[in-house]
């Protein structure tokens, strides 16, 4: 049933739906409305779930790495600050194999404090072995995370949903919220390969020297490298219930495109538009929507970006001392494909500024007339 | 029904996972500390003058074992109805959840528990010595006497009480009005010590002769006589004022008839000056309590100077008489303004002296005086310092044959019945300790039974030797684990309306109901005693706290002393001790 939701109401539905049973989270905002919900429905018994009052979310990750070794399906949400200091559990999670989906809302790090959208705090995470789904408008980011859970529990290995801070937590439209069957259907209950059991009792996560810990880590890279394969099916299946489809990347306009922008969450919405624009002037621009950053989808990126003549990232986020993320990982993507077109960096905004059309066509024109960038990093916007 | 996904099987899972019991791991070997349970004593217990368990009293409550409430305090104290209502309750003023919103009404509290026995007529049984065959005479059923033959009988002595009024309870019976004390609640009260095997014998006034005789068939003598004559101002035309002691006496007697629309003053500030005030009111009369020292001098409780004033009593207070003088329609009392000096009283009270203006004049149809009693017959309390004699905090111990005990207002430093109580407890243990073991051992004995360092002693750790003495450490508010508790109002105690209160004798405070005092006592923090809240076995990640029954104990073999247990332990009632 179409329903007129805030970005973070369409979260907190999809693990209701998920019939999620046990959450833990610490509030800050923009993910505070996520699980505001969410223990509403516990305390008003519309989940069969506990919800677990902590003192952050150093202890509200463990929590769940808790409740999900035990085998039950488990759910958390933060931002900012709140997944920093999550980090050193973020690594427990992922190597222990645990199949956690957590809510992230992409918000600037302080200081100066700053609680608008930026991208800087989960990618800061990337190295952490969680799955990474960067989300554009209230129905994906449902669908999103309705479809962690298949991903997460096959592959055993979490899943960070991410959404911008207010331009997606905060903003309403209509979404589609499923019928619990349908979802009971595309979503069976969690049945862990490994949990933790009292009448069998057995300890997990001790002591692994040298002689066995780099097969360990290899297996969690064999684990992500079935992550597209199993994503594409679990899509499949997803969009034979509920018709609708994101795929880890999204080309749009892209066959015969000579500028391809690349673009995440939902300054993707503004690109379709700009583009559409640019298209009705003759410009032969496409837009390449990144879904799916972790594991990076490399191939896609050869395919789609390997034979284009320019490429324009658009980059909400910055590495000090190197370059905007998502531009690091496309170069490094396209490094052994020879001839490849150059990528043009751009860092746009930061810390809740926005990104216009106007940005957006300044940003292709500005591909468009130079050769090769100017500079690794160009900083549109800026107002100094 | 979703199809198996056709990679599953592909999908390595190689995690540490191990199936070799932990067991084999004995933690405990790491231990440089090791938790133990140790109770400690509760300020309010401490504070009590006898020594009344209070913590475990309110758990009792919270478990909704009520004749235990009861017991644990019977154990203590004879008198839970009538402590109930005129003690001064010192244990609330220590109360460390004052700290943290409101102390526990732990007077309201007693005060129900004795009148549920009342109401649901509960005699709960007390564990007492066998008897012993040794028999003490006891001169005064006031609250120490009524309480040494209590404490005595528990103990295994016979008892005979000698009493000179028609009734016992003394200054419960003749002297605390009516709309503090009802005449029913008492009498249930006396009956229970009655039922110890206390032999009450009243109207009997004890003569020299007498005592004399009874030298050679009583193994040992309390005398408990209190305080029965009042003491005189010495000013001239004092024999036109009347003695408030003898005017509550006859009060409580039924003799005196109501003086209505009449003026009165009432010089004194203790209890008995208050008492005498209210009264008056409550005959309809105009009353001006006259008091020499300020009103936060006053010797009288706080809140019953409170109430009074409430009731309309004016206080005149640093104004000494000088002189009473008939008048044509009363009298006149003379009045000498004072002033505090910079010197203090040897009781730590400013000392005051005359301001040298001049006299006032306080027109009045009557006066009443209540500035203090001492001893009626003097040669009841021969006492001098010597050597023989053990002078204790609450009584006093000759070791002539047979031997001779004092206590009461004879001996308290605090005229309280509480403190009357006290001193009966203590002169019981101390008597007995002088029979079984010799004089030395009696003050050794008495400090192992103390509460705390405060002025109460426990009858429950005196005759049970095997209980372990708690720890001396009171506990503060730094020793409680307040993330544990949220805040909650007091108790709010329903009082008669104000105007009832100035007509009528009835009782002006009324006991709580089961309800409000189930709620009330949740609100105890229990400190420094176990109450089964399970924290310690909960928080200990080694599993090391071992439950049997409702026993609690540290498995050493995997306890690694990270003190988490002590920590979470909302009560104090854990510590840490050092391995040696």
């Amino acid at each position: 049933m179409k329903q007129v939701l805030e970005g973070s109401h369409a979260v907190s539905e999809a693990v209701r739906l998920a019939k999620v049973q046990v959450m833990s989270a610490y509030p800050i905002t923009p993910q505070t409305h996520i699980v505001e919900a969410l223990s509403e429905y516990c305390s008003e018994g519309i989940m069969n779930a506990r919800f677990l009052c902590v003192e952050s979310e150093h202890s509200a990750m463990a929590a769940v790495i808790g409740a999900s070794s035990a085998g039950v399906r488990t759910f958390t949400a933060t931002s900012s600050q709140g997944l920093a200091l999550m980090h050193e559990l973020l690594h427990w999670a992922s190597a222990a194999r645990l199949p956690i989906v957590m809510a992230e809302v992409n918000r600037a790090l302080a200081p100066g404090w700053n609680i608008w959208m930026d991208q800087t705090d989960s990618l800061a995470q990337r190295d952490t072995g969680w799955i990474q789904l960067y989300c554009e408008d209230g129905q994906e980011v449902l669908d999103t995370t309705i479809q962690a859970y298949r991903l997460a529990e096959i592959v055993n290995l979490p899943v960070m949903v991410v959404l911008d801070a207010f331009f997606l937590s905060h903003t309403f439209e209509p979404v589609d919220v499923p019928d619990q069957n349908l979802v009971d259907g595309f979503l069976p209950s969690f049945s862990p390969r490994i949990a933790l059991d009292t009448s069998d009792p057995f300890a997990i996560g001790q002591m692994a020297p040298p002689n066995v810990y780099m097969e360990m880590r290899r297996d969690v890279q064999k684990a992500m490298e079935q992550v597209p394969d199993i994503f594409a099916e679990v899509e499949e299946e997803f969009f034979s219930i509920f018709g609708r489809t994101y795929g880890r990347v999204e080309k749009f306009y892209c066959d015969d495109a000579q500028v391809i922008m690349v673009v995440t969450g939902t300054a993707a919405s503004t690109c379709r538009k700009v583009i559409s624009d640019l298209r009705s002037q003759g410009e032969k621009v496409g837009m390449l929507k990144l879904k799916m950053f972790r594991p990076f989808p490399t191939d896609l990126i050869r395919k789609h970006l390997g034979l284009v003549q320019k490429i324009a990232v658009v980059d909400r986020n910055f590495s000090f001392g190197a370059s905007g993320i998502f531009a690091q990982e496309i170069r490094a993507a396209l490094c052994n494909c020879p001839g490849h077109a150059p990528v043009f960096g751009y860092i746009a905004g930061l810390g809740g500024r926005d990104v216009t059309p106007d940005t957006l066509s300044e940003i292709y024109w500005k591909t468009k007339h130079c050769d090769a960038p100017e500079d690794e990093s160009i900083w549109v916007g800026l107002m100094d | 029904m979703a199809k198996k996904p056709k990679h599953v099987e592909k999908i390595p899972l190689f995690i540490s996972r191990s199936h070799v019991l932990t067991e084999t791991n004995k933690t405990g070997s790491w231990r440089f500390v090791r938790p133990i349970y140790l109770e400690k004593t509760a300020p309010c217990s401490a504070a009590c003058p006898a020594g009344e368990d209070i913590a475990r009293i309110e758990m009792f409550f919270n478990q909704e074992q009520y004749e235990d409430a009861l017991k644990t305090i019977l154990l203590e104290n004879p008198f839970p109805s009538v402590c109930g209502r005129v003690c001064f309750h010192p244990c609330e003023r220590v109360c460390n959840r004052a700290g943290f919103d409101e102390p526990i009404a732990i007077h309201a509290m007693e005060r129900f528990t004795g009148d549920a026995a009342i109401r649901n007529e509960l005699k709960p049984q007390l564990k007492n010595l066998p008897i012993n065959g040794k028999t003490v005479c006891i001169i005064g059923a006031g609250p120490a006497g009524l309480a040494a033959g209590y404490f005595l009988s528990r103990l295994g002595y016979s008892c005979e009480i000698y009493e000179a009024q028609s009734e016992p309870g003394g200054i419960l019976r003749w002297g605390i009005p009516q709309y503090r004390l009802p005449y029913h609640i008492l009498a249930f009260e006396i009956e229970r010590i009655k039922k110890c095997g206390v032999k009450i014998t009243c109207n009997t006034p004890v003569t020299q002769d007498f005592l004399e005789n009874a030298k050679n068939r009583y193994h040992a003598f309390f005398v408990g006589c209190g305080h029965g004559r009042s003491l005189k101002m010495n000013i001239p035309g004092e024999h036109w004022a009347v003695d408030g002691l003898e005017f509550l006496n006859r009060l409580r007697k039924g003799e005196t008839a109501a003086p209505l629309n009449e003026t009165a003053a009432v010089v004194g500030g203790g209890n008995t000056a208050i008492d005498v005030a209210r009264s008056l009111v409550r005959l309809g009369t105009t009353t001006t309590l006259v008091y020499r020292r300020r009103r936060q001098d006053m010797p009288a409780f706080e809140d019953e100077v409170h109430m009074a004033v409430q009731e309309g009593v004016a206080i005149m207070e640093l104004f000494s008489p000088v002189e009473i003088k008939e008048d044509d329609d009363g009298f006149v009392l003379f009045l000498e303004q004072m002033k505090t000096s910079s010197m203090k009283t040897d009781r730590g009270r400013a000392r005051v002296i005359p301001t040298g203006q001049p006299v006032r004049h306080l027109r009045t149809r009557k006066i009443f005086t209540a500035i203090g009693a001492e001893l009626l017959d003097p040669w009841l309390f021969p006492l001098q310092k010597s050597d023989e004699t053990l002078h204790l905090s609450h009584c006093a111990l000759t070791t002539s044959d047979p031997p001779f005990l004092f206590g009461g207002d004879l001996t308290n430093t605090i005229k309280s019945v509480t403190d009357a109580v006290a001193s009966g407890k203590q002169a019981a243990m101390a008597l007995d300790i002088f029979f079984k073991q010799g004089r030395h051992a009696v003050s050794n004995r008495l400090n192992a039974c103390r509460v705390g360092s405060g002025p109460g002693l426990s009858m429950a750790r005196y005759m049970d030797e095997k209980q372990p003495a708690e720890s001396l450490h009171i506990v503060s508010t730094d020793n409680i684990n307040l993330d544990y508790f949220s805040r909650a109002p007091r108790v709010e105690v329903k009082t008669i309306g104000l105007d009832k209160r100035i007509h009528s004798f009835d009782e002006i405070k009324t006991t709580l109901t089961i309800n409000q005092a189930v709620k009330e006592a949740r609100r105890c923090f229990n400190c420094g005693i176990c109450n089964g809240c399970d924290n310690c076995r909960i928080f200990c990640p080694e599993i090391a706290v071992k439950l049997k029954g409702n026993e609690r104990r540290i498995d050493l073999d995997y306890c690694k002393g990270c003190g988490i247990c002590v920590t979470e332990c909302p009560r104090s009632a854990m510590e840490l001790q050092e391995e040696r």
